[in-house]
């Protein structure tokens, strides 16, 4: 069964304000009317939260309206994951990508950013906050069998604990199993180049473009 | 007098409700959005700076009762500080209108400023937000330092130290943080004026990075200032109380940092400029903060010169001026870099809103920080004589001037002309501008002066134009 049209207005419309309460109310509509939850992620969902994304981007809404669609599908994805999972069907992310803000650097509206939008193309997200330990990354990169390991570094001083972690994962010989990237406002491309990363975004919506080339080139 | 409250905030941040710092984060958004509503604040992209004395006074309600019902996050605890309107206010009432920064002759005292108050502004300088190189930190200062219209220095950051990285929380952070504080001292004793105020030292991240900058030898004095920063939004943690506590016992200048983000947790202009008011509060409240450090930025261009940050930054100057006697300072954040009309005229135009608003000025924090040695001493050259130019003009005045000075740079926030680094615009022997960025200078203002009618009243040609 194909998704409604009226379920995928007002799902879509829900997500896009923000309103948690409706969209959880209309996803659980949605369920009790055998609408198939997997066709909800994909065609409504996903699309949904890229439109949110790039309005955000363009700098045409606002951090606020972020958080509010990103809670929304949290609310909704809970449910929807659940029904999965009773059907013993099993969702697939687009990919695991375990994201912090490095050693020492206790900023993180960057990072919470990038988390946000990647969730929203469907990506599976290991947020482990701000100051992040070198060793952290590593330990939650196993656990969680991801494939890509996101830093986020705002400070100047904080870049060498960026550059640390990187030389880590080589120690450990565990370099080769991930693909580590890198961004926020001291890092530039030509840094993270230099010092080995796998991929460097500017933005957040740069950080899921980058991240989706960087699966879809993973072999299978 | 204000008294040291450190043991009950101690005390509210190990006991206030417990909360993850996410729900934090949307429940103020949730709050910013009811009470803009509710206290109509309404951003006009066509009056950027308002004359509306009714909608700032609301827009200063509005932050109370944020500051009132949300409280400060603390990230230590993971648990709201919370004081109720009563305990606001009778702090807010305790509030110094004035300081005195530096030593000696050049100490000079800075005042609340109020709405198109005549009285000119401080002028605060140096190349905060924008990182330096070991080579060129020294002669970055000394061009700031030098400036006669600069009154007092920010030390900035240097992220290494004899060529290797400076980690926060290391000896070498330490080490720098003692460097660069007597760089700075050296800067401002090379340029005559060794007792002038030095505003920080921002490479240490950590308590202990900022403690070590302290010396009143051959680094910072009770009489210069430390940094206290706010995370945003409403967020502190025991580090930084750590600073304030430390600031108590040696009797230093407490410095209130705050970064709200324009298209941050405050959403839009209007919720922006709420969640900047609450920042001021709790910097008076939780820092005991002699002076209030407003570095607004972008969330996309780090910048406060767009026209939502030329409009919050009015809004908030002149409710702050209006219903509290603190001590505010307007910290120009420009995307352009030195050697650039663009620069300037991203200056002028914060300039002259902050001065009508009720802030002294410092700035400028070029290039959004993301170029290195990309700042000099004739952008706060420029700040301070357009400051200087708006003593004495209306609001609606600047509002006119501002819009008309916005077009010069507004096209080129996704691509912002970086400029060129200092070595590229000053003469590194002489620590003087080159003649082409002198002839820069003048031609911008010159077409201030001569399209919009400001009138300069400084000569600035004996400090080298």
């Amino acid at each position: 069964m194909s998704v409604p049209e009226s379920i995928r207005a007002e799902l879509t419309q829900a997500l896009t304000d923000g309103e948690t309460d409706v969209a959880e109310a209309v996803a659980l509509k949605a369920l009790a009317a055998g609408v198939d939850p997997l066709l909800l992620i994909s065609d409504v969902m996903i699309p949904a939260l890229t439109d949110v994304g790039s309005h955000f981007q363009e700098g045409e809404i606002f951090l606020p309206e972020l958080m509010m669609a990103g809670e929304a599908a949290e609310r909704v994805t809970e449910h929807l994951e659940a029904a999965i999972a009773a059907q013993g069907r099993t969702t697939a992310p687009l990919g695991v990508v375990v994201l912090g803000t490095v050693q020492g650097d206790i900023h993180d509206i960057g990072k919470n950013i990038v988390a946000t939008l990647l969730r929203a193309h469907g990506f599976r997200v290991i947020d482990l906050g701000r100051n992040v330990a070198p060793s952290a990354y590593l330990e939650a990169a196993r656990e969680n069998r991801a494939q890509i390991v996101a830093l986020s570094s705002l400070m100047t001083t904080t870049r060498p604990l960026a550059e640390s972690t990187l030389n880590l994962f080589s120690e450990v010989g565990m370099r080769k199993q991930y693909r580590l990237v890198v961004g926020g406002g001291c890092v530039t491309r030509e840094w993270a180049q230099e010092v080995g990363f796998d991929g460097y975004a500017e933005d957040a919506a740069a950080a899921v473009a980058l991240c989706k080339a960087l699966v879809s080139a993973l072999p299978a | 007098m204000q008294s040291n409250l450190l043991r009950e905030i101690v005390k509210r941040a190990q006991t206030g409700p417990y909360m993850k710092e996410n729900e934090f984060d949307l429940k103020v958004a949730r709050r910013i959005k009811e009470l803009v509503r509710d206290h109509g604040i309404k951003y006009d992209a066509s009056v950027l700076v308002p004359a509306d004395d009714d909608m700032a006074d609301r827009a200063w309600e509005a932050a109370v009762q944020l500051f009132v019902e949300v409280g400060v996050y603390c990230q230590t605890t993971e648990r709201c500080i919370r004081f109720t309107r009563d305990e606001v206010f009778e702090i807010l009432s305790q509030v110094r209108p004035e300081i005195t920064l530096g030593t000696g002759k050049d100490a000079v005292v800075m005042r609340h400023r109020c709405v198109e108050d005549p009285a000119r502004a401080i002028m605060h300088s140096g190349p905060t937000g924008t990182p330096c190189s070991e080579r060129y930190h020294p002669l970055i200062l000394q061009s700031c330092a030098q400036e006669p219209l600069v009154d007092c220095l920010g030390a900035g950051s240097v992220s290494s130290y004899y060529g290797e990285k400076v980690i926060p929380g290391t000896p070498l952070e330490i080490l720098g943080a003692r460097r660069d504080a007597g760089v700075a001292r050296e800067a401002v004793r090379m340029a005559g004026r060794p007792g002038m105020h030095i505003n920080d030292v921002a490479v240490p991240l950590t308590c202990a990075g900022k403690m070590a900058a302290c010396d009143p030898e051959a680094g910072l004095r009770p009489s210069d200032g430390i940094l206290v920063s706010q995370m945003v939004e409403l967020k502190t943690d025991f580090d930084q109380l750590s600073r304030v506590a430390h600031l108590y016992n040696i009797g230093g200048v407490t410095v209130d940092l705050m970064t709200p983000l324009i298209g941050g947790v405050g959403g839009a202009a209007a919720g922006t400029a709420v969640v900047s008011l609450a920042d001021h509060i709790l910097g008076a409240v939780l820092y005991d903060a002699d002076y209030h450090m407003f570095s607004l930025t972008h969330i996309h261009y780090v910048n406060n010169t767009d026209s939502m940050g030329l409009w919050v930054n009015a809004m908030v100057g002149q409710a702050l001026a209006r219903n509290t006697r603190m001590v505010t300072l307007n910290d120009i954040y420009v995307v352009s870099g030195p050697g650039t009309k663009e620069l300037l005229y991203e200056c002028a135009a914060q300039a002259m809103v902050g001065t009508v608003s009720g802030f002294n000025m410092q700035g400028a924090g070029t290039t959004g920080g993301f170029k290195e040695d990309h700042t000099t001493g004739l952008e706060a050259r420029f700040i301070a004589e357009v400051s200087r130019a708006s003593l004495g003009l209306k609001r609606q005045e600047v509002s006119q001037l501002v819009s008309a000075i916005l077009p010069a740079y507004e096209a080129t926030f996704k691509q912002p002309n970086r400029g060129r680094s200092f070595p590229e615009v000053y003469d590194v022997e002489t620590v003087r501008p080159t003649d082409e960025w002198l002839a820069i200078y003048s031609e911008v203002k010159a077409d201030l002066g001569s399209r919009l009618g400001i009138q300069f009243k400084y000569d600035t040609r004996l400090a080298g134009a």
